[in-house]
């Protein structure tokens, strides 16, 4: 694959892409993913949940993909500002831009911050994309050699580095996963036919859809986790955003590295089977807070433009390396774009590499529009900061009222059945629960999508090898895969037990 | 700081007895079918098995090496939770997922904005009703007219 029919590829997506209704498609997917991803508590994955009815009705996917590639980054440009102006990060990898943005704001330097954050993430989606660009054939055509232990590894590896190296504790972390696991396994077996754990529910046969899992654990949880804390806790304080709205000549010389520097710790972080976007946003901030000198030193903690600006682009470059395992693997490693996955079959698509030469128009026209919704997004966004102020302002009771009645919408609109809004509810309640006692979350939506794809190259690899679970340490890629699961599996735990035997860290 | 084990204890007694329900359920389905080693059985299996022995580690860890973080955590949650409120509004779900088809999407979700509100403390109620019917009328308009995504019209007087 040489770099000019990468080229020539790609100037053929964009012949698909600008079009003037896809242009339109694109600019409503950046305004309506913004608008919901402003609304505190609603991640990136939550917002594209709740987005995907309208596309039910799209003739062909192209459409849909595009204003996809919009809600995408606009979904995350709204959660930088929830981050900064009201300090309510809607999902882990937000919690690192909040840190010095909402101190940035209330010294009344919200404007750079947000233009930091929205400029930082173009600037990080630009690289991103010209990396995915060029990554993702020669990757396709590798993962094409994968065989069924090696995507039984791939999986094993994802499932354990989101709940290992995410969160506070391995137990809950692994409860989360296995939860996802069972809610994944409900419906009729691929293989056999049979139906399992339905629990004599006729509708479950169908298995619970991860759009429901993804809504009911954020939405709904979530509601019901804020409904439970508001006569105790006072409204989060909403900062205005006065004085400078743009970048000044200063900001720009102290912000361009830490784009840099984040974009080049999110992408890897992203691109990799492991995936996720919460390490690299915190290693970002660690190391833009080592690195920083004079003023900036003074000013970390109390509002340090670098603690925005690289944070921004790391997660950023992260959620577009995400889309690499997606495209070219068909692995999903994190929330958002595990709901991506249930973005493609409402066209009948499965994202991996047979998707590169069945669909290769539908692929770069993808691409295409990832850089048309990135340009998109910093031309609407800049301007448009005072209306997204506004949406915050939406008293909390209406906003949460609001976040149910789309919750519901979204879910009806999927399955058309009373009994999967029971479910997704009975869902929502256990997402209060885990909020309360500190489960993760994403390793339950990963489960869901993933355990089904972990069972059959499971079963794949043993139908072939007639029984033999040998063949699962026959090909050299898998057993990398699974010393790489099992060093992040002991790793952490074995850095603190020494750590307890040495008498340091573990503070109780 | 104060520390609270009834709720990481009720939580993984409740885990735990799932998990057995579940392990229940997995014995239902039959070990052979389809073709090859691993039946339809085999990961539900594994997966079962799974949920009980982490269940019974995070109920474990109350008592040995107990998790002092979370037990904080769950004192904190206590002071600060009102039970009250998240059970009117999952009790104001459940009758809105019952009523949505007699009653039609437009005037239901008008119905149950309001509740919602009212229960979160809104004093607004002009303001609650407005926004209710506007949100179910034009959503269900917005839906039905050209997102081609059918809603249950119920009660709904026009249309």
């Amino acid at each position: 694959m040489t770099t000019l029919a990468v080229l020539s590829d790609l100037i053929d997506g964009f012949g698909t892409v600008l079009t003037p209704e896809n242009l339109a498609f694109a600019a409503i997917g950046v305004l309506l993913g913004t608008f919901v991803g402003v609304l505190p508590g609603i991640g990136p994955a939550l917002t594209i949940a709740l987005l995907l009815p309208i596309t039910f009705n799209f003739e062909e996917p192209t459409g849909a993909f595009i204003m996809f590639a919009g809600i995408y980054f606009g979904g995350m440009y709204g959660g930088s500002t929830t981050s900064i102006l009201l300090n309510t990060p809607g999902e882990s990898a937000s919690v690192a831009t909040a840190i010095e943005g909402y101190e940035m704001a209330k010294r009344g330097r919200g404007g750079p911050a947000l233009a930091t954050a929205a400029v930082g993430s173009f600037v990080a989606g630009t690289i991103g994309i010209l990396l995915l660009t060029f990554l993702a054939e020669p990757v396709a055509d590798l993962a094409v050699q994968l065989q069924p232990p090696d995507y039984f590894a791939l999986t094993v590896l994802a499932f354990v580095s989101v709940t290992a190296l995410v969160g506070r504790s391995l137990i809950r972390g692994l409860l989360s996963l296995f939860i996802g696991l069972f809610i994944g396994l409900v419906g009729i077996d691929q293989v056999s036919g049979q139906s399992r754990l339905t629990f004599g529910v006729d509708e479950l046969n169908n298995g619970v859809d991860v759009v429901l899992v993804a809504v009911g654990l954020f939405a709904v949880g979530e509601a019901l986790y804020v409904a439970s804390r508001l006569r105790h806790r006072g409204e989060d304080e909403l900062l205005e955003v006065e004085g400078a709205k743009t970048l000044g000549r200063e900001d720009v010389r102290r912000s361009w590295r830490p784009w840099l520097r984040g974009t080049a710790l999110g992408f890897p972080f992203g691109a990799m089977p492991t995936g996720g976007a919460e390490i690299p946003t915190f290693l970002s901030y660690a190391l833009e807070r080592r690195l920083a000198r004079g003023k900036a030193r003074e000013e970390f903690g109390k509002g340090a433009i670098e603690g925005v600006a690289g944070p921004e682009a790391a997660n950023n470059a992260a959620f577009t390396g995400v889309l690499v395992p997606l495209l070219t693997i068909g692995i999903p490693t994190s929330a958002t774009a595990a709901i991506l996955v249930a973005a493609f079959q409402i066209f009948d698509l499965q994202p991996g590499p047979q998707l590169f030469t069945k669909e290769p128009d539908l692929v770069w026209a993808l691409i295409a529009s990832l850089y048309v919704g990135n340009v998109m997004l910093l031309l609407l966004n800049l301007p448009l900061v005072r209306l997204w102020v506004k949406v915050l302002e939406i008293p909390r009771e209406a906003l949460t009222a609001g976040i149910l009645v789309f919750a519901t919408l979204g879910v009806y609109s999927i399955s058309g059945s009373v009994t999967e809004l029971i479910v997704m509810y009975v869902i929502g309640v256990l997402g209060f629960f885990m909020r309360r006692f500190d489960f993760p979350v994403a390793p339950v939506i990963l489960g869901v999508i993933l355990g089904p794809l972990m069972e059959a190259q499971f079963r794949r690899t043993l139908l072939v090898s007639d029984g033999d679970f040998g063949a699962f340490l026959e090909r050299p890629f898998a057993v990398a895969l699974f010393v790489l699961a099992l060093l992040a599996l002991i790793l952490p735990v074995a850095v603190s037990s020494v750590r307890r035997v040495r008498g340091l860290g573990e503070e109780d | 700081m104060r520390q609270s084990w009834a709720g990481p204890r009720l939580a993984g007694a409740f885990l735990l007895a799932a998990s057995v329900a579940i392990l229940i359920a997995v014995t239902a389905i039959p070990g052979r079918g389809g073709y090859g080693t691993a039946g339809p059985r085999f990961v539900p299996l594994i997966v079962a098995i799974g949920l009980i022995v982490l269940s019974a580690l995070f109920l474990l860890r109350t008592w040995w090496r107990p998790d002092v973080e979370l037990a904080q955590r769950s004192a904190e949650e206590d002071d600060a939770t009102h039970w009250a409120t998240p059970g009117l509004i999952m009790l104001a779900l459940l009758v809105y997922a019952f009523a949505l088809e007699p009653v039609g999407y437009p005037i239901a979700t008008a119905l149950v904005f309001v509740a919602v509100a009212r229960v979160l403390g809104s004093q607004a109620l002009v303001r609650d009703v407005l926004a209710g019917l506007v949100l179910g009328f034009g959503l269900f308009t917005a839906f039905t007219q050209y997102l081609g995504v059918s809603l249950p019209a119920g009660l709904t007087p026009i249309f």
